[in-house]
């Protein structure tokens, strides 16, 4: 009973890092329809940014992650101005094959300025510290990730219910061409919506760095958030954290009880799962197949 | 109108002649020049051994300033594989369809190697010193394939031997990569068991991708593991074991050759490498404890040492390179084959470095002393060039303390 308590908090654990990066990318879905593949390296590059602040100009942690989370803001903002806006009579073929073209120009600009060696990432508290509940451990990183995540949901929620750009974005995601032709700038709060995504995404970046700072470290995050957010519908946000839990939950489940060998490619045996019996995902109220 | 028709078949031959010189010629040697490839990772979960190839280039460099091997630079091809097989082999094919390598030195990775292994071999193109401990190399015996990197099954011999009889352990567990460098430990370390009238406590295979380690860090308290052995990438290391810090389990962990740069793994553990044992091959200090007979990288003493670190890192590490095991080690593969180059002489040929290198007897450079033998099929140990280790244990102000000397391995084949 005790192994099982422990996998479902580790999961819930691990899963608060895939919710982040899920809902990242619904964000982006529900503004350009698009899989964002890029969402891990829009959190990446600001993660090395905020190494580069701590580590070479020695900034206090109070300092350098606010900066990075505006770098973060500017850098969604650009790729969507500079590059996504950019793109002629874009299909969405067209459109992923843009991220993952920008997932590896960011990939790169990072190996290229930050060298690929591992690094440890000087953070607030310790990665190696825990709580210890009854036989129960959760590392306070850990704890720290699910906080995070939880108030970022609830911000996000009570931005999308009550504030006026929140609202404005949903009427653009729902029809743009009305919402447009209600005065609303469609073009601008897109950009927007990309950079508060990549600010949810740096959030997971920097709670996922003070273990280990490397290139490729966001692509497991970034790949799990993706199967939480098709599990759970890819156009619902709440949908995205529970399909994200339910990746953490069932690969912990499956690496304790049935092959620790498998765990990582779990994830995806869920998403066909659930595509098989419900096409939209757990959470999409509705399917429409848009003509 | 003689003299004419002498010139012109003086300038017939000469043009035969040379043509039938260039085509004798071997593949990647000019009279100018010498092409040597190389793959490993500047990218990707392995780039912490990328320093390997980088040492290798600084090595060479330090030689073409020196004039070279019998008047020949050393020219230098090495590309990023990721630690990608797919990558090696096309960057292989490339380099050398497109260039034409005389032969292949080092090279990180077993799976990465053993996707270019036959492509080598089947072409007679001579490869030195895999920068990977696998059995694969020598088993069968290759012509064109030499090795210097202590078997992996050896290391993992040696470390469980320590562990049960030295630390009167009894519940030794082992992570390992899942491909054939983990399963090289995992054979090492399960034959050692049977040698101790034990079994190993659990087996837990781990892929590249995993990042999440409290699964395995619970299967490894269930199992009451004393002794954990890993045979993984830095990385993993130091998600293993900060992952154990942090759900309070402690055991003695064990790694092998790959994870023992004590100063990178300090680094990226935030201090919790320290008391880890690992195996190793060379270059740290025995001489404050009086064991064995290596070198401190750190503070070279050797004075082939010292002129590496002057001349090879010095004069052409890039800026933000590291002084350290790895980047050392890169130098050191490469250090045979160029004994064999200049065994071989100026008539430089493919099989003539073959027959140079299986002379090599007691050669000593900045590692153990390595041996060939003239090939035969039926014996791995002829292209099998150095095969002890000794351990070690990593001190909590980045260094280590030796606690064996040389151990000669047992040769495994667990094919």
């Amino acid at each position: 009973m005790v192994d099982f308590l422990q996998m479902i908090l580790s999961g819930i654990a691990v899963g608060s890092s895939y919710a982040l990066m899920g809902l990242g990318m619904v964000l982006i879905y529900k503004a350009s329809e698009v899989p964002n593949f890029v969402q891990g390296e829009m959190a990446l590059l600001p993660v090395f940014v905020a190494y580069l602040l701590l580590e070479s100009y020695g900034l206090p942690s109070y300092i350098a992650f606010p900066a990075t989370l505006i770098f973060a803001m500017l850098l969604g903002c650009f790729l969507e101005f500079a590059i996504l806006r950019r793109a002629k009579e874009p299909n969405v073929l067209g459109l992923i094959i843009i991220t993952i073209g920008l997932e590896m120009m960011l990939i790169g600009i990072v190996s290229w300025k930050f060298g690929a060696d591992q690094r440890a990432m000087p953070f607030p508290i310790s990665s190696y510290d825990s709580i210890v509940i009854g036989d129960i451990f959760i590392s306070t990183l850990d704890m720290l990730t699910l906080v995070a995540a939880l108030i970022i949901m609830l911000i996000l929620f009570l931005f999308f219910r009550y504030s006026k750009i929140g609202v404005a974005m949903k009427a653009t995601q729902q029809n743009e061409t009305a919402a447009r032709l209600m005065g609303i700038k469609t073009n601008r709060l897109r950009m927007v919506t990309w950079g508060i995504s990549s600010v949810v995404g740096c959030v997971a970046g920097l709670l996922v760095a003070p273990v280990l700072v490397e290139p490729y470290m966001m692509w497991d995050p970034m790949l799990k958030g993706f199967a939480g957010a098709v599990v759970g519908g890819m156009t619902s946000l709440p949908g995205a954290v529970f399909g994200a839990y339910i990746v953490g939950i069932v690969e912990q489940l499956f690496g304790g009880y049935v092959s620790i060998e498998f765990k990582s490619v779990v994830a995806f045996v869920v998403i066909v799962l659930v595509l098989c019996i419900r096409p939209s995902g757990l959470f999409a109220r509705h399917y429409v197949k848009k003509v | 109108m003689k003299n004419k028709s002498l010139w012109v078949i003086v300038a017939i031959a000469a043009i035969v002649f040379g043509l039938t010189f260039t085509a004798m010629a071997e593949e990647g040697v000019t009279d100018t020049e010498i092409h040597i490839g190389q793959w490993g990772p500047q990218t990707g979960p392995a780039a912490p051994w990328g320093a390997v190839a980088r040492g290798t280039d600084a090595y060479f460099k330090m030689l073409n300033a020196e004039g070279g091997i019998h008047g020949r630079k050393l020219v230098h091809h090495y590309f990023d594989d990721g630690y990608n097989p797919a990558k090696t082999k096309a960057g292989v094919k490339q380099l050398q369809e497109d260039i034409g390598m005389f032969a292949w030195v080092s090279g990180v990775g077993t799976a990465p190697g053993l996707a270019v292994k036959d492509y080598l071999m089947k072409r007679k193109i001579p490869w030195l010193s895999p920068s990977t401990g696998s059995t694969h190399w020598v088993d069968p015996p290759q012509k064109y394939l030499f090795t210097i990197y202590p078997m992996y099954s050896g290391d993992a011999q040696v470390l469980v031997r320590y562990a049960v009889e030295e630390m009167g352990k009894k519940h030794v567990a082992i992570v390992y990569q899942n491909d054939d460098y983990g399963k090289a430990g995992l054979v090492g370390a399960r034959k050692q068991m049977t040698k101790e009238g034990m079994k190993l406590a659990v087996e837990l295979p781990l892929n590249l991708a995993d990042k999440d380690m409290k699964p395995y860090i619970m299967a490894l308290r269930k199992a009451k593991a004393d002794t954990v052995l890993m045979f993984v990438t830095p990385g993993h290391v130091a998600r293993l074991i900060g992952t154990g810090k942090a759900m309070k389990f402690d055991p003695q962990w064990m790694t092998t050759t790959t994870c023992a740069d004590v100063p990178l793994m300090m680094y990226i553990t935030k201090g919790l490498y320290a008391g880890t044992i690992m195996a190793s091959f060379g270059m740290m200090d025995p001489a404050k404890v009086g064991i064995g007979n290596v070198e401190d990288v750190n503070h070279p003493t050797l004075p082939l040492m010292k002129k590496y670190k002057k001349d090879a890192f010095g004069k052409y590490a890039a800026k933000d390179e590291r002084w350290g095991l790895t980047f050392c080690a890169g130098i050191a593969y490469a250090e045979p084959f160029v004994e064999g180059l200049r065994r071989a002489g100026r008539n430089l040929t493919r099989e003539r470095l073959v027959k140079a290198m299986e002379g090599i007897q007691n050669f000593q450079g900045i590692m153990g002393k390595v041996n060939y033998k003239p090939f035969n099929p039926n014996s791995p140990l002829c292209r099998l060039g150095q095969r002890e280790v000794f351990l070690a244990q990593a001190t909590k102000d980045a260094k280590y303390k030796v606690l064996t000397d040389w151990i000669q391995t047992d040769y495994i084949n667990y094919k």
